[in-house]
Order: structure tokens, then sequence, then C-alpha cells
């Protein structure tokens, strides 16, 4: 029988705050953290809104990413055992760094490097059992949980840290805006009347073992990553498929590897970025995949923003939540709710029953998708 | 499940080829990977290849030869479930200062959505997964010098464990980028165990190198 991979720790910074408890309390009261922002000027740009962790400093010694990280070691209580492997997801790490260096014409852009935030990361986290850093978009923490979990069901670790970060820079909310993605009102994903994403920050980390080490150390499980699946659509850069079928791919593989069918699932966490394109695209995925009932969906993207490559780490440690309080959260700023998302989102929390098992999907540019299962 | 190598395709500045077939060229004078999309290396035409990024180039190049090397055919219209996981010590950064400084020599009002979808250094695997038709899973991976074995693990623990029916892996440094095809052994179809691969990439430098030794090996041992 294969080893089951089990998450025995999670903790995020998000705009809402630190830790899981406040992101969980500010989405049920359906109240966003998406503000105007000051950390850099946006006049020139379509929105100038972001979803901001407060206190952070721009362009100071250490990174924004690095400021978050520490945050979030320094108030874990969790122990991180030395042996752990160390999986860092990330899209753009500390560019601001290469920000800096170029706006004022002074420092390395090499500092800006992955791998030296690898570093950084692995002294931080204490996690010295190896380490590798996994990017793939705003897939990236989503795909690194997963890869940890496909590590431990093989044999090949028992403890796998996976850390993942994002934070809104003008390099990367310059580029949305050049790529017209961006929201003038704080997303509102689901909506017949979105009109783009918020971007976002946050970083975060879950502590994932084998369920024989968890025993071992007696650790409380906080869920099960039963199945998983990555896919790509091959279809377009920066848009989704119109047909779906990466995502709907990714969901299938996710079911299968978690040995269970379509109607366990009791809700979906949905990637749910706002944009026209992504949020139909997710429906008609859920359409096809669950034919035989409408199961609630949720995606905080209106709450936080989009926090790129830590957006999946996010995502499920809010499904973990969920599945342990049997209720979804509101779509936060959803206000008419789609056509085809009607009977699915909501703007107000939503039963799961008894419900034991949670999707979670995310998607990026590049076509990537992935899909994880839950269970508790 | 075993898991092998089913071709090898290689680029450098001086040349490019396969390491199953043993076929090799070399650039002729004004010629250079920008110039290959011409060459007919693609079995069907490149969009925009022109306007790829060097890494996206690079890489794109290596895997047409890698999926020549090992006999796999790929078309515009039918997708195959090949996942693509790639690496690089230089990550985007040259993208990265691409799109930047363009943002800012233009008064850090005009911004060129052109430029920034490279600055994912998951892009240029991105623009393979679309070229070839690649529905599997797509990561970049870094992580200092033992990356590319971690990076060739991983593929192989995805082929094993039924994530993808197949994967390239590689890595694609400015000068050179090397690629590899995985897949189950069957019915000898392999060219080179995935242990020797991973031991000669690791005690090798600079692809020029490691192809030679690939070469080396396949010409005393046959294909196994």
């Amino acid at each position: 029988m294969a080893t089951k991979a089990v998450i025995v720790a999670t903790d995020i910074i998000t705009p809402y705050g630190m830790g899981c408890d406040a992101c969980w309390g500010s989405l049920l009261t359906n109240r966003t953290a998406i503000a105007t922002i000051s950390r850099f000027k946006t006049e020139a740009f379509m929105s100038d809104l972001a979803g901001t962790i407060a206190d952070l400093t721009y362009h100071v010694d250490a990174s924004l990413v690095m400021q978050m990280i520490d945050r979030l070691f320094a108030a874990s209580a969790v122990t991180i055992p030395a042996d752990s492997r160390l999986l860092l997801a990330t899209t753009k790490g500390e560019i601001d760094f290469l920000e800096k260096s170029i706006l004022t014409g002074n420092g390395n852009v090499g500092e800006s490097s992955l791998d030296r935030l690898l570093e950084k990361v692995v002294e931080r986290s204490g996690a010295k059992g190896g380490s590798l850093v996994l990017s793939a978009a705003c897939t990236s923490s989503s795909a690194a949980v997963a890869r940890a979990a496909a590590m431990i069901r093989a044999g090949h670790a028992d403890c796998v840290l996976v850390v993942a970060c994002d934070a809104v820079t003008e390099f990367v909310y310059s580029g949305f805006s050049s790529l017209m993605a961006l929201d003038k009102n704080p997303a509102r994903p689901f909506d017949k009347n979105r009109a783009g994403l918020s971007v976002g920050e946050a970083a975060g980390f879950m502590l994932i073992m084998s369920g024989e080490r968890a025993e071992k150390e007696q650790r409380t499980i906080v869920a099960e990553l039963a199945g998983w699946g990555l896919s790509d659509d091959a279809n377009h850069m920066t848009g989704p498929s119109r047909e779906s079928e990466g995502m709907i791919i990714a969901i299938h593989k996710a079911l299968q590897s978690a040995g269970i069918s379509g109607q366990q699932i009791g809700f979906i966490s949905a990637h749910g970025t706002g944009t026209l394109y992504n949020d139909a695209m997710e429906m008609r995925a859920f359409y096809n995949v669950f034919t035989s009932a409408r199961l609630p969906v949720y995606s905080v993207k209106g709450g936080i923003g989009h926090t790129m490559g830590a957006a999946g780490l996010v995502e499920l440690s809010m499904a973990c939540r969920a599945l342990h309080e049997k209720v979804v959260p509101p779509t936060v700023n959803l206000i008419d709710v789609a056509d085809d998302a009607n009977g699915w989102v909501a703007e107000r929390c939503q039963s799961i029953g008894s419900a034991r098992h949670a999707l979670v999907t995310n998607a990026g540019f590049s076509g990537v998708n992935t899909a994880l299962v839950l269970a508790i | 499940m075993t898991v092998c190598i089913r071709g090898i395709g290689w680029l450098t500045q001086e040349g490019y080829g396969c390491v199953a077939t043993g076929r090799e060229y070399r650039f002729d004078e004004g010629e250079s990977v920008n110039t290959l999309a011409k060459k007919g290396l693609f079995s069907h035409p490149f969009r925009n290849f022109g306007r790829l990024d060097a890494t996206s180039r690079m890489t794109t190049c290596a895997v047409a030869l890698a999926l020549k090397d090992a006999g796999i055919a790929y078309s515009p219209t039918e997708k195959q479930e090949i996942g693509i996981v790639g690496t690089s010590s230089e990550g985007s950064l040259a993208s990265d200062m691409a799109y930047f400084n363009d943002y800012v020599t233009n008064g850090r009002t005009l911004s060129r959505g052109n430029l920034f979808i490279y600055t994912l250094p998951s892009s240029s695997l991105g623009e393979a997964a679309i070229h070839f038709g690649l529905t599997g899973p797509l990561l970049f991976t870094t992580g200092g010098p033992d990356a590319f074995g971690d990076t060739m693990s991983m593929a192989a623990e995805m082929v094993a464990g039924g994530e993808a029916h197949r994967m390239l892996v590689g890595r694609v440094a400015p000068d050179e980028a090397l690629y590899f095809l995985l897949d189950r052994e069957q019915g000898g179809n392999s060219m080179r165990s995935l242990d020797e691969t991973r031991s000669l990439v690791a005690s090798t430098c600079g692809v020029s190198e490691q192809v030679r030794r690939f070469l080396i090996l396949k010409d005393t041992k046959g294909r196994a």
C-alpha cells in the first residue's frame, strides 16, 4: 500500500494579516483586503489597487518576500525537522532587488536570483535535507505541494517543507497592467461584471510528512494530500484554453490519484482570478467533471488578490480549514453571480455537510493547471 | 517500472545534434540558433520564433532535437501527454532586465506585455509546450549545482508514478542547451539508463563534453 502524504502544519501571511486564523476569519466576514497601493506610483496603470501586507518596506536591504518569510517563521511555533527537504515555490522571488538596482544604478541584479533566495530560505526555515526552487507561474506552490506529496508517496522522502512567496512590486504590477489583466475595482471572481484580477502578495509554508513519520512524531494531521494532477493546455502563453481540456485532465488525474469519484468531492476552492477567461474556463471544467450535482465553489482572490506563486499554498491552507469547519467561505466581492457560476458560487458561506474531500484548482501562464484533492 | 533515456538533443554555439542517431551539424557562417527555424529544424512552421526570448529559442530547438532523436513525431493539430521540466542557472534574469529596462526607459509609464511574458522562469517551457503540443506537467526548477540531477529524478518519478506518459527534461545556459526524452523502458527502446546519464551529467562540465562522452558510450556499448 502506498505511503500517505499528510499535512502536519501550515501557516500563511496574507493581506489580512499573520496566520491562517486571520485569513479565514476575514474571508468569513466577506471583507476585502484589496486597497489603494502606495508602494509605487500607479497613475499609468489600469488600477491603483492591490492586496498588500501592512508595514513591509520597499527597496531596503531585505526583499519584500524575505520580510514576509521572516515574519512567518518568527511567529510560528512549528518545529521544522532539520532533515526536511525544502521546495521553494515562487514566480518572481526577490525581483525588487533587480528593480532597485536598475532604478538606482547601484547594486547587483544577480541579487534577485532564485538560487540566492533559496539559500536564505534554507537558513531561515532550518530545512536542510536538500532543496530546490519550483516555479510554474501561478501554479508554483500547488505544483510544489503535489511534488512533495509524490515524493512521499513514492518513498523518496518522508518530510518535505514547501515554502511559497510572491510580492506586489512595480515589476509585476506594470506587467499585469500591460496585459490589460487588472480590474480597476477589487477583483470580483465569478461575478457577471468581473473585469480582471487584483494583484496580491503572500507567503506561507506547509510541512508534509509520511503518515508513518507523522504518527511517530505524534504530529497533528491537518489533512491528507490524497491526489493530484498536473497538466498543460499547450494552447496559449497568457490565456486559458476555451475548451478547458487542460483543467479537465488535471482534475481527472487528481481524482484518479486519490482513488475517489467526483461525487465524493464536497467543495471546490477555485483559482477564480476574476478575469473573464479564467473563471469561465474553470466553470466549464467543473460542469464537465461534476455532472451529478452542483458543488459549493469559492475563490479567495476577491479578499486578498492574486498572490501569484503563493496562491496555491494559501488556498490549500484555507481549504483544509473549510474541510474542518464544514463550511466554505463567501466569494468576497461577488454581487451578481455569473450565469455559468449560478448555483455553485455564492456571496455567503455554504455548508458542505459531512464531506471529507475537497478539490483545489489553480492555473497560470503557459497554460499550466493543477488540481489537488484534500481528505480528512 | 524502469524509466530510461530515449533521446538526447543538444545545442551549442558551434552546432547542434542528436545523440542516439549520432547526427551532428555545425553552424555555417552567419548561422546560429536564431536561424534554425528557417532551416527546417521543426517539423511544422514555428510561428513567431523570432519573437521568442533567447532562452525560449534555445529550449525549443533542444526539445525538437530530443524528440527527433527519440523518433517521436508531433504536429500542430495533435497534442500528446508529454511533460516538460527544465532548469537553468540564469532563470529569467536576461528577460527580467530586458523588460524592466525597457519600462524604465519609457518613463515608467509604458510596459510591454510581449516582454513581460518571458519574465516567468517557466515561460520557455510554455513555448515548447505550445509548439510541440505537450499536455503533461510543466515545471521550472533551480537550486545550485545538484539541481539538474534532482530535476532529472523528479521527471523520472513523474513517469514512474504515472503523472506523465513521457517527460522531457533539460537545462539551458546562455550558450548551450541539452534536453532528454524520458520514457518507460519497453522493447529495447532505451538508449541510456537514467543512473548512467545522471552520473555522466554530474561528473562532466559543459554540453559539448557531455555530448562527446555520450557518443563514446554509445559507440562502445551500442543501444542497451
